[in-house]
């Protein structure tokens, strides 16, 4: 095919005039046959001759040999060569594993008989604005091959080509039938308008840019555990719909967190550059991903906004393009500086990460502060009484009573019957055998949860303990004094899932001491917090690879809390604990300084006011007000309290986001020979290669300028790539095919003038997206009719000189998403977490590990649309799969289209679309009118958008009799047939007429043109 | 969608009817005469060990428990798995050794059914990969490249070489589970990676659905189905000659295609028919619909009908503990099978072109991974060497290729990659690995990368 349509191209070129022209003709010859050994990676090849650039192509290579000599194809080498009659001295040979065709040899001999002149690889050039309409050009090239447009498509095939164009689903027969009614001048104008107000549209824009994104909800690798990145697929949508410039919309990704005052929705976009893969697998080497993830960026950065494969210079030089290793890493550098790890996380989303509330929480949580705010105000109005009332309440204090911070108080343990001296109240003696069981269901946390253990100690062992088995390495949670060491312990497995935390510095012996750890539940070493005396202590990260939760699909975790022991014998606690105390949240510190405060409520109120501690005077204050203030204020303040804990709650259950981040001293980058992390070279700069333009005068060289650098006026690339692409998502096919590759090696433009008005024309007006989809739609070029003729075929196969409109089927999220809503069951509803929608049983549990199995929704999340369905990387829906989606796994900007046998079953007996059948056969019935005729007509309408052929309703007819009396007949069959899917049908419906109008349905959603853009 | 627009017109179409199921073979292709027609790999998820399986080193047991020597391990990456170990405890086999055959190939008693046709194997003892852990090893096994994003070996070749058969799938994959330890495949082992999705790799399953959706609805019997698509075929022909697009003729017998496979898979996976003889061979478990013994057999049936590329897939090789229970489940689950799929393709005269090849992503340590007792150890990953056979298609039997040293752990003699494998097979049916290539992103990417050459003494 690529032969076939090079030959087409180059049948054009000698066609219409004879000037060949380097750019066009000669550079993909070249690229294609020669730079692998004779470009820019020749030298490290020990290649004298290059033809990457005119200078070394035309020099002298000793004894007057060149390897072209311009104007003389005879005296130049690389005609010598390639047409060499001796096999052995014939170039390409025969390991290059590409060959020259005889039209090629010509064209380079035509050419250097012509001069041999040289060009610039055209991408590199900055484009220009030649006079011209969209239109024009396209004619332009039609006229040299005597072309003209076809006719315009017919207003109900417009209406719905330009509907799934963008919206992604098809027109309803209601908005066909106003469209057809609307006779002006403006009418499609106005269509196009409407169109791109709907919030469809950034759904169907959205779609496109997660395949570029390679965004998933999975981490990929091995165990291929969930991650959460939703709200930034919903940060796309929302972008596209707002009609965010593009420039804007690729500068936040790319370093929206570094912008001046970088705003929530800008650092929520970087997570663009965190959609790459993480691999958590037990034995990797941490090191070796690291610099995967960062090349990922750099691959995905360059295909997407600029088309560049700058991939292919990690190991080495760049065969094709004049790209080198070292600027390779120059490029490595502005990406390198996240701070994040090789190993990911097996479950959840790995650092660095934000909370990323939706839109509605954020409300939720301003009213939450607002009450809070309320509630304290109202303990502060009334200062005066309690400062009076907590005078009285002090005299009256006894008893060992002491106060601890109020809010998800866990467990306690006073011990004050103890029976040993305490240090409030009575204390607990431990001898290394007995242990006290906690309550049932206390200290249940998991690794994810937030939670602190104090106590008051005097001796060495467990203080606190929650695990699967009486063991110092086993799975679960442990709080020690160890040989005088403060110690939390979270094992999910020993070696290589742990969190271990150590105190620097021993607790002086013989004394009681105040112990505490505050956890945050982020599963970091570094959010382990220990405090000794009410005072944070530094401590050693022993271990920090904490990733699998103790509770999870294949497992639970009953395991209680045990205070003196439950971590193995020899751990048992030795000597006294006092007022433990377990909470289900991450004490503060100041909260910490209170319990640390270590006396009685008594002994605090007996000391004179002047000589108490700021801590002991808060717990003073804060026992009052918890427990014997006047009523008024009393419930104000444990209300105040209360919201708090609530709002700690809810802002955990704000989704989480991965984020890129810099860190705040910069990572050194070195060259990494041959591309292997282990094998690191000379230590680069972040830069810009040398082929491309410099960074702007005063943008900074980090990963901001980088990204200023990348929409700037004077990138050759950004605008050309990023049209190409919207061009490519109308017509199936962009004006430069490789939309991923700009480069060398890349398809000359099939209109470069068009490309590059383009270009400018979308930079002129602001990157504006709408503007461009809506110029291009408006053109003659785009509203032609799909129809060919054999005569056009044979010419243009491939429909790359646009003398016909585009017909390309539908992506695959776009034929399940105009089904369902075709059947009225779609459930259209903006963004929010993944969905998983029907999927044959065990797709999952055949290929993963334990843990993690495909539970199917329920109700309205089986019908949203498809760009919302869970994507797991290692076994992605099936349905996308057969129909060509991208797998996600990495970047993906060229649209891919093949034509299979399981395309067809899946369409045939996949639930979803019998389901869909079901209803459109429901439509037909209940809106078709009560003939048979206008019902067929009606369902027709419904999924084909347009008024079938009489031939049609004959096939029609026919079908619907042969069902309709198959299902008389055989009434089990028939309601077997009824039953697939979750959603009943509406009430009193003839079961055998609703079978018979859902085959006819089904009849329809297989065909061609229901699953394809005409 | 890749050869044929363009030349189509409707005029065509009779002959896509029966033509364009999956794709004809590549201009060119076979670049010459091919040996083999077809490959069956029998893929051993998990590493395999080769120290109780093939790689007999009766000196080990002189330095059973012994720390291994820093002359031995070099230096050499561990995975995280050991590397915190503080001794590495040299363990031998626990399991009998004997030599096999004319040719006198050392095989453990684990597998005595494998061992019985030792002479029809070509044991390749001195493979090495790159990778150290299974997914990218995998990845690389099946791909070329230890990361996502390159079509798998049967894509290649479906690719390149086409279908022989007009009513299945020219790549078909089976899996089975283990008992032994187990670990993730994911579907890009079978992918199509940049190739046109029609090359990817059908996963057929055992139940209902063989292949996903093949079933029509209960109630909808293929009768109905007959007619439904004879009613589809005129509105999509109405189309056709409306619009002139040659996607509407494939897509018109595609739905043929779909049709066929309707009663081609289900007729292919009915175990039922097969005589009692075909289960004594294969052994009991083959009657267990799913498992390895049973998508042997499959595999049989599936050569048969000229599939190009059968890849099966069991899981549970991942021994790092308790290594002697867990081989033993599972040799008894795939040993005689294997023999037996080997031995039935000769029966029938189908080795002499079908290549059989059976092995993992890598081998496993000499070193204890864990506690050495006197019945029990772990081994960890190893991939500096390994051991694989081949079997028929042009391999030669009989022959055991490359050595190993004392401790299994790296190779002295005739080194293969994991690429050299690859264009040895490819060789065998008649594709010059380094002229199938696919230009994408600017680059021709062929299945061995840069790498790779044809072993010559492999080939019979």
């Amino acid at each position: 095919m690529r032969h076939y349509l090079f030959f087409v191209f180059a049948g054009f070129t000698l066609a219409a005039d004879g000037k060949l022209s380097f750019n066009r003709d000669i550079r993909p010859i070249l690229s294609d046959k020669c730079f692998a050994c004779h470009g820019p990676d020749a030298k490290a090849k020990g290649i004298a001759l290059r033809l990457d650039s005119e200078e070394a192509a035309k020099r002298d290579l000793g004894r007057g040999r060149r390897g072209i000599v311009a104007g003389d194809a005879a005296a130049s080498l690389v005609v010598q060569r390639i047409t060499a009659p001796k096999a052995g001295m014939r170039m390409p040979p025969p390991t290059a594993g590409v060959t020259l065709s005889e039209s090629e040899i010509e064209t380079l001999r035509t050419w250097i008989g012509q001069g041999a002149e040289w060009e610039k690889h055209w991408s590199l050039i900055p484009p220009v604005k030649r006079a011209g309409t969209i239109d024009s050009f396209v004619k332009e090239r039609l006229a040299k091959e005597g072309l003209t447009f076809s006719p315009e498509a017919s207003k109900e095939t417009l209406i719905r080509r330009a509907t799934l164009d963008l919206t992604g689903l098809p027109p309803t027969v209601a908005e066909v039938d106003a469209f057809l009614a609307d006779r002006s001048a403006q009418a499609y104008g106005r269509l196009l308008d409407r169109l791109l107000a709907s919030p469809r549209y950034g759904e169907r824009m959205a779609a496109r840019w997660l395949d570029a994104a390679r965004y998933a909800d999975t981490n990929g690798y091995q165990y291929d555990g969930e991650r959460v990145m939703w709200r930034w697929r919903d940060y796309v949508i929302a972008s596209f719909n707002k009609n965010k410039p593009f420039d804007v919309f690729a500068k936040e990704q790319i370093a929206g967190d570094m912008l001046p005052g970088a705003t929530f929705e800008q650092k929520l976009a970087t997570a663009f550059n965190r959609n790459h893969r993480g691999n958590t697998e037990d034995g990797i080497v941490a090191e070796e991903y690291a610099v995967e993830y960062v090349v990922d960026r750099i691959e995905t950065t360059s295909a997407v906004f600029m088309g560049l494969t700058m991939g292919c210079a990690r190991c080495h030089n760049h065969k094709y393009d004049p790209l080198t290793q070292k600027e390779f890493y120059q490029m490595f550098a502005y990406f390198n500086n996240v701070p994040e790890r090789g190993r990911a996380m097996k479950y959840g989303n790995s650092p660095p990460v934000m909370a990323a509330p939706t839109e509605a929480q954020q409300k939720k949580l301003a009213a939450l502060n607002a009450e809070i705010h309320a509630s304290d105000a109202a303990v502060s109005a009334k200062a005066g009484i309690v400062a009076a009332a907590r005078a009285k309440w002090e005299k009256s204090l006894t008893g060992p009573q002491a106060w601890a911070p109020y809010g998800e108080r866990n467990a306690a343990f006073s011990f004050d019957d103890g029976g040993a001296p305490g240090r409030l109240g009575g204390a607990q003696m431990f001898d290394g055998t007995a242990v006290v069981k906690g309550p049932e269901g206390s200290g249940a946390f998991d690794i994810e949860d937030r939670f602190t253990i104090s106590a008051w100690v005097k001796g060495n062992g467990t203080i606190a303990s929650r695990k699967s088995s009486d063991g110092f390495k086993t799975k679960g949670i442990g709080f020690y004094v160890i040989d005088g060491k403060l110690q939390f312990h979270i094992t999910s497995q020993w070696e290589s899932d742990a969190l271990r935390v150590e105190s620097e510095e021993r607790i002086p012996e013989g004394a009681w001491h105040h112990v505490a750890v505050a956890y945050g539940g982020t599963r970091m070493a570094e959010d382990a917090l220990l405090y000794v005396d009410g005072k944070p202590v530094k401590a050693k990260f022993v271990s920090d690879t904490l990733y699998r939760p103790f509770v999870n699909a294949g497992n639970k975790f009953p395991a209680p809390l045990v205070i003196g022991g439950g971590a193995g014998k020899e751990q048992r606690f030795r000597g006294l604990l006092d007022e433990v105390r377990v909470y289900g949240r991450q004490l503060r510190a100041d909260e910490i300084t209170v319990m640390a405060a270590g006396r009685t409520l008594a002994e605090l109120a007996a000391k004179p006011k002047p000589e108490r501690s700021a801590p002991e005077e808060l717990q003073l204050q804060l026992a009052f007000l918890e427990t014997a203030a006047p009523d008024a204020v009393r419930q104000a303040w444990v209300r105040g309290q209360e919201l708090r804990v609530e709002r700690e709650r809810f802002e955990r259950t704000f989704p989480s986001v991965m984020v890129m981040a810099e860190s705040p001293v910069r990572k050194t980058t070195n060259l990494l020979i041959r591309g292997a992390y282990d094998k690191p070279g000379d230590a680069v700069e972040p830069g810009m290669p040398a082929v491309l333009p410099p960074l702007p005068a005063g943008a900074p060289n980090n990963r901001l300028g980088f990204a200023e650098w990348l929409v700037d006026r004077g990138n050759p690339l950004t605008a050309r790539v990023t049209v190409n692409r919207f061009w490519q998502s109308l017509f199936g096919t962009g004006l430069v095919k490789t939309a991923e590759d700009f480069g060398q090696q890349g398809e000359w433009p099939s209109h470069p003038e068009l490309l590059d008005w383009l270009s400018v024309d979308f930079m002129d007006n602001g990157w504006n997206v709408k503007g461009l989809l809506k110029k291009i739609m408006l053109s003659e070029t785009y509203r032609q009719s799909s129809k060919a003729t054999p005569a056009l075929l044979a010419k243009d196969p491939d429909n790359r000189l646009l003398a016909r409109g585009p017909r390309i089927r539908m992506a695959a999220e776009m034929v399940r998403d105009a089904a369902l809503f075709e059947a009225g069951l779609l459930q259209e509803r903006l963004g929010g977490p993944s969905v998983k929608p029907y999927q044959p049983d065990g797709l999952w549990k055949e290929v993963i590990m334990q843990d993690m199995d495909y539970v199917q929704a329920k109700g309205s999340d089986l019908y949203r649309r498809g760009l919302y369905t869970f994507w797991k990387r290692t076994a992605a829906p099936p349905m996308m799969m057969n129909f060509d989606a991208s797998q996600r796994e990495a970047c993906m900007v060229r649209e891919n289209r093949t034509n299979t046998p399981l395309q067809a079953l899946n369409l045939m007996n996949d639930v979803t679309f019998l389901e869909a059948a079901r209803f459109i056969g429901q439509r037909m019935l209940l809106e078709g009118g009560t003939e048979k005729d206008g019902r067929l007509r009606h369902g027709f309408r419904i999924v084909m958008g347009r008024v079938p052929t009489e031939k049609e309703m004959g096939v029609l007819r026919a079908s619907l009799s042969y069902h309709l009396d198959y299902f008389a007949s055989h009434g089990e069959e028939r309601e077997a047939y009824l039953s697939y899917g979750d959603t009943e049908a509406a009430k009193g419906i003839d079961r055998g007429q609703l079978a018979g109008y859902a085959a006819v349905a089904s009849l329809l959603l297989n065909t061609d043109e229901a699953i394809t853009k005409e | 969608m890749m050869t044929r627009r363009g030349f189509l017109h409707t005029a065509a179409l009779s002959s896509l009817l029966t033509k364009d199921g999956y794709a004809a073979p590549l201009t060119g292709l076979p670049h010459f005469a091919a040996k083999a027609k077809r490959v069956i790999f029998l893929f051993q998820h998990g590493g395999p060990s080769q120290l109780d399986l093939f790689d007999w080193k009766p000196n080990l047991a002189k330095v059973r428990g012994q720390d291994l020597p820093d002359s031995v391990r070099q230096g050499q990456r561990l995975t995280g798995m050991t590397a915190y170990q503080a001794t590495f405890p040299t363990a031998p086999t626990i399991f009998q050794f004997a030599q096999h055959g004319k040719s006198g190939a050392w095989m453990s008693e684990l597998i005595p059914h494998t061992a019985k046709i030792a002479d029809e194997l070509c044991i390749m003892k001195s493979l090495h990969t790159e990778a150290i852990n299974h997914d990218p090893a995998v990845t690389f096994f099946q791909t070329g490249f230890q990361l996502a994003g390159r079509p798998s070996i049967g894509s290649w070749m479906s690719y390149g070489l086409g279908s022989e058969n007009q009513d299945l799938p020219s790549f078909v994959v089976l899996i089975s589970q283990g008992r032994g330890n187990s670990q993730a495949l994911a579907d890009r082992m079978w992918g199509s990676g940049f190739l046109p999705t029609k090359y990817q790799g059908v996963k057929f399953r055992s139940g209902k659905d063989p292949v996903l959706y093949l079933s029509n609805p209960e109630g909808y019997t293929a009768g109905a189905r007959r007619r439904f698509l004879d009613d589809l075929g005129q509105l999509n022909q109405a189309r056709l000659e409306e619009y002139q697009d040659p996607e509407i003729a494939t897509r018109i017998a595609q739905y043929e295609m779909a049709y066929r496979m309707q009663s081609s898979v289900p007729e292919l996976a009915d175990l039922s028919k097969e005589p009692e003889s075909t289960f004594a061979m294969y052994g009991p478990d083959a009657r267990k619909p799913g498992s390895y013994a049973a998508n042997c057999i499959l595999a049989r049936r599936l050569a048969e009908r000229g599939v190009r590329f059968i890849q099966l897939f069991h899981r549970g090789w991942d021994q790092h503990g308790t290594l002697p229970k867990q081989i033993r489940w599972q040799c008894e689950d795939t040993d005689q099978a294997t023999a037996a799929l080997i031995t039935d393709l000769k029966q029938r005269g189908l080795l002499d072109d079908t290549i059989v090849i059976w092995g993992g992503e890598f081998g496993r340590t000499v070193y204890s991974q864990g506690e050495l007792t006197e019945t029990n150890y772990g081994r960890d990953h190893h991939p500096r060497c390994f051991t694989m056979f081949a079997a028929g298609g042009g391999f030669r039997g009989g022959y055991t290729h490359g050595e190993t040293d004392d401790f299994s752990y790296n190779i002295t003699k005739d080194p293969m990659e994991v690429h050299d494998l690859n264009a040895t097979m490819m060789h065998l049916l008649g594709v010059d690995h380094t002229r199938l290539t696919f230009k994408f992103q600017g680059r021709h990417y062929r299945l061995t990368d840069v790498h790779g050459k044809v072993v010559k003494e492999l080939l019979s």
